[in-house]
Formats: structure tokens, C-alpha cells, sequence
């Protein structure tokens, strides 16, 4: 397991809801997805996958069509992970993921500020 | 906490998702002059023909050009789904209606997208987009000029022949 052979102490945590938690390592330069029983690493480009993934799921038709099953398998070509998620954890790691992409727009904002203006 | 996602990455996602729609607005541009081209050659056009054809081709540029950006920005460029794309026209001079307007949506599509980044302070995809905004310049002009062909001439006797001609003749200059 991931969790074996990373420090928790150097993770940073980015968001987190009830259900779950998004973590930065500043060592790997990668993120990790606590959510759904799973501790799943991700790097840039496939934390914005699973993002894109999670968001572009109609929720609706879910919900609405009879004959389907009322879960939804959440992955993408690429990544380790797969999540078999209801309606209701998708719309819970829809939360999870988008405010952790707030934070990140709020982190750049600062380190704009603070490291990256010449004065 | 590093910024690991501009590190990777200097455009934003709401940029990246608007290149990437303009990236899909341009490859419909390009199919949608192919299918002109189409039709004027069956129905005899051989000059119009032709100037929509190369007119695909740019918008082909056009769209390379944009999905090349994203990339080198560190962006996801999308290779995009084309469809619905217009194959009959009620007569000739419709089809150059269709191409203005189409010019036209491309450009009000730059401006919204330079707006967000004027928002953003997004300097360095508004410099990237100026050579866009430039284009359309010319772009509007010689859809405009091809369209006012059909006042100048006229389509009566032999008017869509002389028009057709006329057609890969507009050329537009700065100066
Ligand atoms: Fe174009
Ligand atoms: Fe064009």
C-alpha cells in the first residue's frame, strides 16, 4: 500500500469533507485522494482527469434511468484507480475534488504574492 | 505548500477549456468549408470551389495552431468530435451568406475568450491570441467582399458565372 511508504506527517492537507480528504506532498510533487476506503496517489495531470471525470457524470440520468444499476464506475484510461461509487458519493467527491481545486487557485494567489513579485 | 499545478501547467483550466472549444469551433470551420467546397463543385462553381477548399485548409492551421498552445502550455489539447456539419445549400449565394456568419461567430468566439483572459491577466494567451484576432480581420473581410459580389454583379444571365470567377480573385491588404 501507498500509505506504507509515505510519511503522513509531510502531507499537506488541501481539502477536506466530511467524507473524505485531498493531501499534497511537496516531496513527490503529487496529491493524494482519501475517499471511498482508498488512499490513492495521483500526479497533476490525473487528479485534473479524475476531476473532469467525476464532473462531466450526469448525475440525473443516474438517478433516473431504471435499467441501469445506480452506481457508476469512476476511472480513466491511465490510472490505477477505480471507484464504484452511488449517486450520493459522486456527489460527495465532486465536492471534495472542487474544493480542492479552489485551494489550489487560492495557493497560487498567495505564492503569487509572497515568492514570485520582484520587488 | 508548492503550486504544483502551475508549475505543470501556465494556462488555466478555464482557458484551457475555452481553447479547447475553439480548438472543436475551428475543426467544424474547416469541414463546414469543405462541405461548401463540395458543393459548389457539383453544381459547377470551380473558383468557388477551389476558395473554399483553401479556406479549409486555413481553418485546419487554425486549429492545429491552437491545440499546439495548449500543449506547449502544459495544457490537455482535445482532438475534437466534428459534427452536424451543413452538406446542402439552397443556392449559391447561400453559401457565402453561411460563411460570413460563420466568420462572424468565430470572432465574437476570440473576443469572449480574450475578455476571460483580460479577467484573469492572462497576458501571455491574449499576445498568443492576437495573431487570432488579426485573422478575422481578413477573414470577415473577404467573406464580406465575396458576399457583395452578388450586389455588385448580380445573379441574373451569366451573373453566377462572373461571380464565381471573381471569387478567388479578393485579396485583402493593410495597406
Ligand atoms: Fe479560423
Ligand atoms: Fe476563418
Amino acid at each position: 500500500m501507498e500509505k506504507a511508504c509515505i510519511n503522513i506527517n509531510e502531507l499537506i492537507n488541501v481539502f477536506s469533507t466530511k467524507q473524505g480528504s485531498i493531501y499534497q506532498s511537496d516531496k513527490l510533487n503529487c496529491f493524494f485522494v482519501d475517499f471511498g476506503g482508498k488512499f490513492a496517489r495521483y500526479n497533476c495531470l490525473s487528479l485534473r482527469k479524475l476531476k473532469k471525470v467525476v464532473e462531466d457524470i450526469d448525475i440525473d440520468a443516474l438517478l433516473l434511468n431504471t435499467h441501469k444499476a445506480d452506481f457508476e464506475l469512476v476511472t480513466f484510461n491511465g490510472c490505477e484507480h477505480i471507484y464504484l461509487l452511488n449517486a450520493c458519493e459522486i456527489v460527495a467527491l465532486k465536492e471534495l475534488l472542487q474544493g480542492t481545486f479552489t485551494m489550489f487557485k487560492l495557493n497560487h494567489l498567495i505564492s503569487d504574492c509572497l515568492h514570485r513579485l520582484v520587488v | 505548500m508548492k503550486d504544483l499545478m502551475r508549475i505543470k501547467c501556465l494556462i488555466s483550466q478555464d482557458i484551457e477549456t475555452l481553447l479547447n472549444q475553439q480548438i472543436k469551433k475551428e475543426a467544424h470551420s474547416s469541414s463546414l468549408y469543405l462541405s461548401m467546397s463540395s458543393w459548389c463543385d457539383q453544381n459547377g462553381f470551380d473558383f468557388s470551389a477551389d476558395y473554399f477548399a483553401k479556406q479549409s485548409e486555413e481553418e485546419r492551421m487554425h486549429q492545429l495552431k491552437l491545440f499546439k498552445y495548449v500543449l506547449d502550455m502544459g495544457g490537455n489539447a482535445i482532438s475534437p468530435e466534428v459534427n452536424g456539419i451543413k452538406t446542402d445549400f439552397a443556392g449559391f449565394r447561400e453559401v457565402f451568406e453561411d460563411a460570413l456568419e460563420a466568420e462572424i461567430a468565430i470572432t465574437q468566439s476570440f473576443k469572449n475568450i480574450y475578455a476571460k483572459c483580460q479577467n484573469e491577466q492572462d497576458f501571455v494567451t491574449m499576445e498568443f491570441l492576437n495573431w487570432f484576432l488579426k485573422e478575422q480581420r481578413e477573414e470577415e473581410y473577404k467573406a464580406r467582399r465575396a458576399l457583395e459580389l452578388f450586389e455588385v454583379i448580380g445573379e441574373e444571365g451569366t451573373g453566377r458565372w462572373e461571380i464565381d470567377k471573381h471569387v478567388n480573385k479578393i485579396t485583402y491588404s493593410e495597406q
